[in-house]
């Protein structure tokens, strides 16, 4: 029994010495400010973000995904990848199990504590914080890099600036829709300042009435939110998040939005995850908004 | 019946200091009444939005019967959403400071607090338990968290009383157990819920009014006056308890009837504010403790007075709650914690 315990214990330590795999020969800085040094190769990766696992599948490195989490379900191939937890509570154990050599974070999850743990492991952290579509497309570049996928990241942005450029020329003309985005009822949340779908709302020919308000996803006041008198209210659901925020919160119940019937439910995942489908999500909104812009 | 008169006999209490207590009672009672009136209508003149002064005390005066000039937006931020969040807080207030005062009284114990109890943590789970699974029904909430919070009481009743009889370090110390036994039960329950959901309940677990939910205001409003009215009437068999189970019990007190419609009365009012609103803390700690430094320990005064002074105090904290960072918000347990908690190392290092 002894002499097993010891046997382990010695794998254990020399697995351990053995972790820093390959030569360490790029230094990236990423939106966190900090610099992290990465393999020449990466082989294997684990996103512990939704919006990073569609990306790392964009840029044409999903087989080499080796953990992510339960929220990340696109594309399909995804949910085949070993599940490490949710976002909030991964398992560490199992992500030092997975040997990845890089792992992506994303801010929104609130993972601060546990970088320092994986580093301590010798695994590389990357963190991404995007507030708004440029950050997103700042993301898809650095997972493109660290892939060595960039050529490829390079032409996904350049699509996707593409679309955005697209919806830009059809709805620049017109006045912006003033928009109301509820994140929840009850308790009524919305989006501020520091939101990258304030900026998607701005893109998609509209402003948001809260996007001065500090923060990303602040508690907002009923009254205040009356007293905005938004033309149009938008709705994230109907995504992974089911049925749930499908209703105007009570105090916009007689807001103009709802009495001119012009509440919007736009697919969450399109508007929560700073990914590639937010291209969609601008697309969708800039639709709703305006939809004679959109006739042919 | 039997409880009163006999008690009368015993305590010798004269029929002129009887009516010097209700002429107290009912002085005290009134002015405080009238604070709290005025709070309502001034707390309903601030908010995240300007409204003009003039205009809103007249449709006030009105009860909401003519616009008095308001607009339209105005007249619904006065009436649909700031006075039943204020009529809201005023209930949960009252209801919280009338139960932690019926439980420092019956359990001769000043730190006895519905929050540090566990009791409000009861009441948290039956709600969640409604929320999740019968999420459509409302009435399920106030319900199953008065049944959560009776039976947090009861845990923590039977686990205070030792061979020495309930101290107030054991009482504190099992009403820690049970906080801490039903947060983990929390913790467990949220991290089954999905992500969007967990965020609207950790606001919730820390009190918040702004949800305030319009069929559940008047069941809230009920439940207070009612309770506060019951508690009051028990309240010279809870002055006898105060010397001692034992010598109410030789003073007529039936001590096991008194015992369950406290623990029956307050389990409900807290379960219906914690429905209401989430957990509010401290609030029957501060109330209590400051109704009897200004009128005495007298039940018979104290409780009524906590009530009104319970619905005045969250009002307030709920005010400040809502405006300091607006227009976001605050949970209003966060105010109350902050000027509750000094308060109770305060109290703590008197006892």
């Amino acid at each position: 029994m002894c002499a097993f315990l010891l046997a382990t214990a010695f794998a254990c330590t020399s697995h351990n010495a053995a972790q820093p795999e390959g030569p360490i020969a790029r230094v990236l800085t990423d939106d966190a400010g900090r610099r992290v040094s990465l393999p020449v190769k990466v082989d294997r990766v684990i996103s512990l973000a939704p919006n990073l696992t569609e990306i790392v599948f964009a840029v044409g490195a999903g087989d080499r995904l080796v953990g992510r989490t339960s929220y990340c379900d696109f594309p399909a191939e995804a949910k085949s990848v070993t599940e490490v937890g949710d976002t909030r509570t991964p398992s560490l154990e199992r992500i030092i199990a997975l040997k990845p050599q890089v792992v992506l974070i994303s801010t929104s999850s609130q993972l601060e504590i546990f970088t320092q743990q994986l580093q301590e492991q010798n695994i590389a952290v990357f963190v991404t914080d995007p507030h708004d579509l440029d950050g997103v497309f700042r993301s898809i570049e650095h997972v493109g890099e660290i892939l060595g996928q960039k050529e490829q990241a390079g032409l996904l942005v350049q699509k996707l600036q593409e679309r955005d450029k697209a919806v830009e020329d059809k709805v620049k003309q017109k006045p912006p829709v003033r928009v109301f985005y509820q994140v929840s009822a009850e308790p009524l949340y919305t989006v501020g300042r520091d939101a990258f779908v304030t900026d998607l709302i701005r893109r998609a020919g509209g402003i948001s009435v809260t996007a001065d308000v500090p923060g990303a996803w602040p508690k907002y006041s009923s009254e205040s939110a009356l007293a905005t008198r938004p033309e149009a209210i938008i709705l994230p659901t109907g995504g992974s998040m089911g049925a749930a925020n499908s209703a105007v919160t009570d105090a916009l119940r007689q807001s103009p939005a709802a009495l001119q019937g012009r509440v919007y439910k736009i697919n969450d995942d399109h508007l929560a995850r700073p990914g590639p489908r937010a291209i969609d999500g601008i697309e969708e909104m800039a639709r709703a908004l305006h939809p004679d812009a959109f006739k042919q | 019946m039997i409880t009163s008169s006999s008690s009368e006999m015993f305590v010798a209490s004269p029929a002129r200091q009887n009516r010097v207590t209700l002429r107290k009672t009912v002085i005290s009672c009134a002015l405080l009444a009238g604070a709290l009136l005025l709070a309502i209508v001034l707390m309903s003149l601030i908010g995240s939005e300007q409204l003009p002064v003039r205009p809103s005390l007249c449709a006030l005066a009105s009860f909401g019967t003519t616009p008095c000039g308001l607009t339209r937006d105005q007249f619904d931020i006065l009436f649909q959403i700031r006075l039943p969040r204020i009529l809201l807080a005023a209930a949960v207030g009252g209801s919280l400071a009338t139960a932690g005062a019926a439980y420092q009284a019956l359990l001769r114990n000043p730190l006895a607090e519905p929050y540090l109890l566990g009791i409000s943590n009861g009441a948290a789970v039956g709600t969640m338990i409604a929320l999740i699974y019968f999420g459509t029904i409302e009435w399920t909430r106030p319900v199953l968290a008065f049944t959560g919070a009776l039976l947090a009481t009861f845990a923590v009743y039977r686990l205070a009383r030792g061979r020495a009889g309930a101290t107030p370090e054991r009482l504190i110390l099992a009403g820690v157990i049970v906080t801490t036994f039903l947060s983990s039960v929390i913790v467990f329950v949220t991290t089954l819920m999905d992500a969007t959901r967990i965020r609207s309940f950790t606001f919730w677990l820390l009190g918040d009014l702004s949800g305030t939910s319009k069929s559940l205001l008047p069941i809230a409003i009920t439940i207070t006056v009612g309770g506060a009215l019951a508690l009051t009437l028990h309240a010279r068999s809870l002055n006898l308890l105060m010397l001692g189970e034992r010598d109410a019990f030789d003073l007529g007190v039936e001590v096991g009837r008194v015992r369950m419609v406290v623990f029956l009365v307050a389990s409900l009012l807290v379960g219906s504010s914690v429905a209401a609103s989430g957990s509010v803390g401290y609030v029957g700690l501060v109330v209590p403790h400051l109704a009897r430094l200004s009128l005495g320990s007298d039940n018979r005064i104290s409780i009524p007075a906590a009530a009104l002074g319970g619905a005045l105090f969250v009002i307030v904290a709920d005010t400040v709650a809502r405006t300091i960072i607006a227009p976001r918000e605050l949970p209003v347990g966060a105010i109350t914690a902050l000027i509750g908690a000094p308060l109770f190392i305060y109290l703590l290092k008197r006892v």
